[in-house]
């Protein structure tokens, strides 16, 4: 074999094991309803186990409530919203920004849901995607799943670090 | 007196030259070239190493049009041209013509494309019929100072007599010719225009606005009173020597080595060569023509110039050597850059010349004194002296069209600018070439502060040699800088660099663009 043959090999065997991203089950979600955020996390970082996930809350998805997880801790950041928003006929304007689960160890390899309870204001836009950044971090490094294509268009199969998100349908 | 005033003049030109640093070279663009934008630019920078004079700069559009619409400003060391609001789409090119301090044009293009790239062909800017000419006027102009000026001082102060004389007044008259010639052509390849624009007077005015302007000038006044002392019998010694010191000054005036830092050194080592070239080669005519008249009377004649020649050629080697080194840097220059080449050529020859010299000092004055009647020899081997000067002159006219590598740029670092409306990255790349690099990345908000980023990387790849991307972290430097050192870009070629600053935990800006990476 070549050189150039084997090293483009080498390099497509080394870019292989990043194809599987941390997701959100389930393809979409519609706007002024409940909405159930389950987070799927496949692997660790290049190798190493999993030991806190951070998920950032995005602007318009509101009364959060963070699921335990066997054998993790969950904790919370509030703060305060983008606008005031009417929930179960009560005006709300502050909430959960952010949720953590951490002090669990989850190898390598090994695929577990993070589940959140939410709901998605009818100010949300249907037909487009709704991306809830997420910070994996473990014993050694951190993957931030955090790139959200510019414009609301899908991601580019280029994007390596793509934000889990989720389809938003009209309200119904 | 009336001589001491000519000479105050004479010096007066000289010391009010501009001082000048070398042939100017474009360091960066915005946009930079071959870049390619969603929209047109508002307008397009040119950035220079030093201050240049703008010659002829044009925007020729992706329709093949040339924009004369395009407002062109220059501020120091940058050239900006207003950029048409209503640019089609595809690549347009931005083609300058500049003069660098030392006078000298310098001429190149970039281009840019709004959408796609598309083939607008870069129009042809080089001048090659002026180009012809402008070396001739060279070899012309230094006919008449080396031939000509310094044949007349040679007959006023050491011939003591008149000989050759129609040869040195037909070499002061070329190069009163060439002199004249040489500024209106500097003037036409400045602007870019066709010979027939000489009946024009914006070459001209342009020309005597460069640093060419003064030290012709100085080169017609010296080579008038050149034409004096072949005249004015009374007075020819002191008009002679008053046309020996304008040629020099002349050939300090401008020019790349007499503009090469430092200048104190420079001009004075410019101007020592020039009077001691004119000494030798003045020589050469009337010494031919004594020798073939009366052979009785000669053996004084040579004998007088053979003492002088001696600290001449001490002079000339040493002047030589000392801007040779200035210019050049490396020795590796005299084989790898054109500069260097013409000066091998050149070395070659002077080493000839030498020889012949030697060989007349040595071997052929002292069997003239012996036998007057062998005087043939020593003739025929001033007159291949003659060749050789001829073809160094010839060889030397040629640096008007090569830089030295003193001033070509292997070491300015490759500047990149992303700009987006949310931020403004600007990338240094040094030395820019093949092998281990190191990056600075300057990052700063849209509107131009520092951006404060968490972290900073850097990821390189070439998808077109399937060089996969390289990722690395970089580190803030106490500049606020982020800072990458020791990036292996192993192949030359279009490179694409993407950069990725963390900005929150959750939120981070990534820029991307190409950029080019050459070879050495």
């Amino acid at each position: 074999m070549s050189r150039s043959a084997l090293l483009s090999l080498l390099a497509v065997l080394a870019v292989s094991p990043a194809t599987a991203h941390v997701l959100l089950e389930g393809k979409q979600a519609a706007v002024g309803s409940s909405y159930e955020a389950v987070f799927v996390v496949p692997h660790g970082c290049k190798g190493s186990a999993t030991t806190k996930l951070r998920v950032q809350i995005p602007d318009g998805v509101i009364a959060t409530e963070a699921k335990p997880a066997a054998g993790w801790s969950v904790e919370t950041v509030r703060g305060k919203y983008a606008g005031e928003y009417d929930y179960k006929g009560a005006k709300v304007s502050e909430g959960i920004k952010e949720v953590d689960w951490s002090g669990g160890k989850l190898p390598d390899k090994t695929r577990a849901e993070f589940v959140i309870e939410t709901y998605l204001t009818d100010g949300l836009k249907p037909d487009t995607t709704l991306y809830f950044p997420v910070v994996q971090e473990c014993e050694e490094g951190v993957s931030r799943w955090i790139e959200i294509p510019a414009d609301g268009a899908v991601h580019s199969h280029e994007s390596k670090w793509p934000a889990p998100g989720v389809r938003l349908t009209p309200k119904p | 007196m009336r001589i001491g005033a000519a000479l105050a003049i004479l010096w007066l030109a000289i010391c009010s030259a501009t001082p000048a640093f070398a042939h100017a070279s474009l360091a960066a663009s915005e946009p930079r070239d071959g870049a390619v934008l969603t929209q047109a630019p508002k307008r397009v920078a040119l950035h220079f190493n030093e201050k240049v004079t703008a010659g002829a700069v044009h925007l020729i559009d992706a329709a093949g049009k040339l924009r004369d619409d395009a407002a062109v400003d220059a501020r120091d060391e940058a050239i900006v041209v207003a950029v048409p609001p209503d640019l089609p789409q595809g690549t347009s090119i931005v083609s300058y013509r500049v003069i660098s301090a030392d006078g000298h044009p310098v001429a190149g293009s970039i281009t840019f494309s709004v959408g796609a790239p598309t083939a607008t062909k870069a129009p042809d800017i080089t001048n090659s019929g002026i180009s012809g000419l402008i070396w001739l006027t060279r070899v012309g102009l230094y006919l008449g100072l080396f031939a000509g000026i310094g044949g007349a001082f040679f007959i006023n102060w050491i011939a003591r007599e008149r000989a050759a004389a129609t040869v040195i007044a037909a070499a002061l008259g070329i190069g009163v010719i060439s002199a004249v010639g040489s500024l209106g052509l500097q003037g036409l390849d400045l602007l870019g225009l066709p010979l027939s624009a000489l009946a024009t007077a914006a070459p001209w005015r342009i020309a005597l606005g460069t640093s060419l302007g003064p030290s012709l000038l100085i080169a017609i006044a010296a080579l008038g009173f050149g034409i004096a002392a072949m005249r004015v019998q009374r007075a020819g010694r002191m008009l002679s020597a008053v046309a020996m010191v304008g040629a020099g000054l002349a050939l300090a005036a401008s020019g790349h080595a007499a503009t090469a830092p430092p200048q104190a050194l420079t001009r004075p080592a410019v101007f020592l060569h020039g009077v001691g070239v004119a000494l030798w080669l003045g020589a050469l005519a009337p010494l031919i023509a004594i020798l073939w008249g009366r052979k009785a009377a000669a053996l004084p004649i040579v004998l007088r110039f053979s003492t002088v020649a001696v600290p001449v050629v001490a002079v000339l080697a040493l002047t030589g050597l000392t801007l040779a080194i200035i210019q050049l840097e490396s020795f590796g220059a005299l084989v790898e850059t054109k500069y260097g080449i013409i000066l091998s050529i050149k070395l070659g020859l002077v080493a000839i010349l030498l020889g012949l010299a030697a060989l007349n000092r040595f071997r052929l004055t002292p069997a003239l004194a012996r036998d007057a009647s062998a005087a043939q020899p020593l003739s025929r081997s001033i007159l291949f002296e003659c060749a050789a000067a001829l073809g160094i002159l010839t060889v030397v006219a040629s640096w008007r069209f090569t830089p030295p590598p003193r001033s070509l740029l292997p070491d300015a670092p490759l500047a990149v600018h992303i700009h987006t409306d949310k931020a403004m990255f600007q990338v240094l790349i040094a030395p820019g070439r093949v092998g281990s690099d190191s990056f600075v990345l300057q990052l700063m908000n849209g509107d131009g502060s520092l951006l404060h980023a968490k972290e900073a990387t850097l990821t390189l790849s070439m998808p077109a040699c399937g060089i996969e991307e390289i990722e690395r972290p970089g580190v803030r430097g106490p500049d606020g800088f982020w800072h990458v050192a020791n990036v292996p870009l192993a192949v030359p070629g279009r490179w694409h660099m993407r950069i990725d600053a963390l900005v929150t935990d959750f939120q981070k800006i990534t820029l991307e663009d190409d950029f080019d990476v050459a070879t050495q």
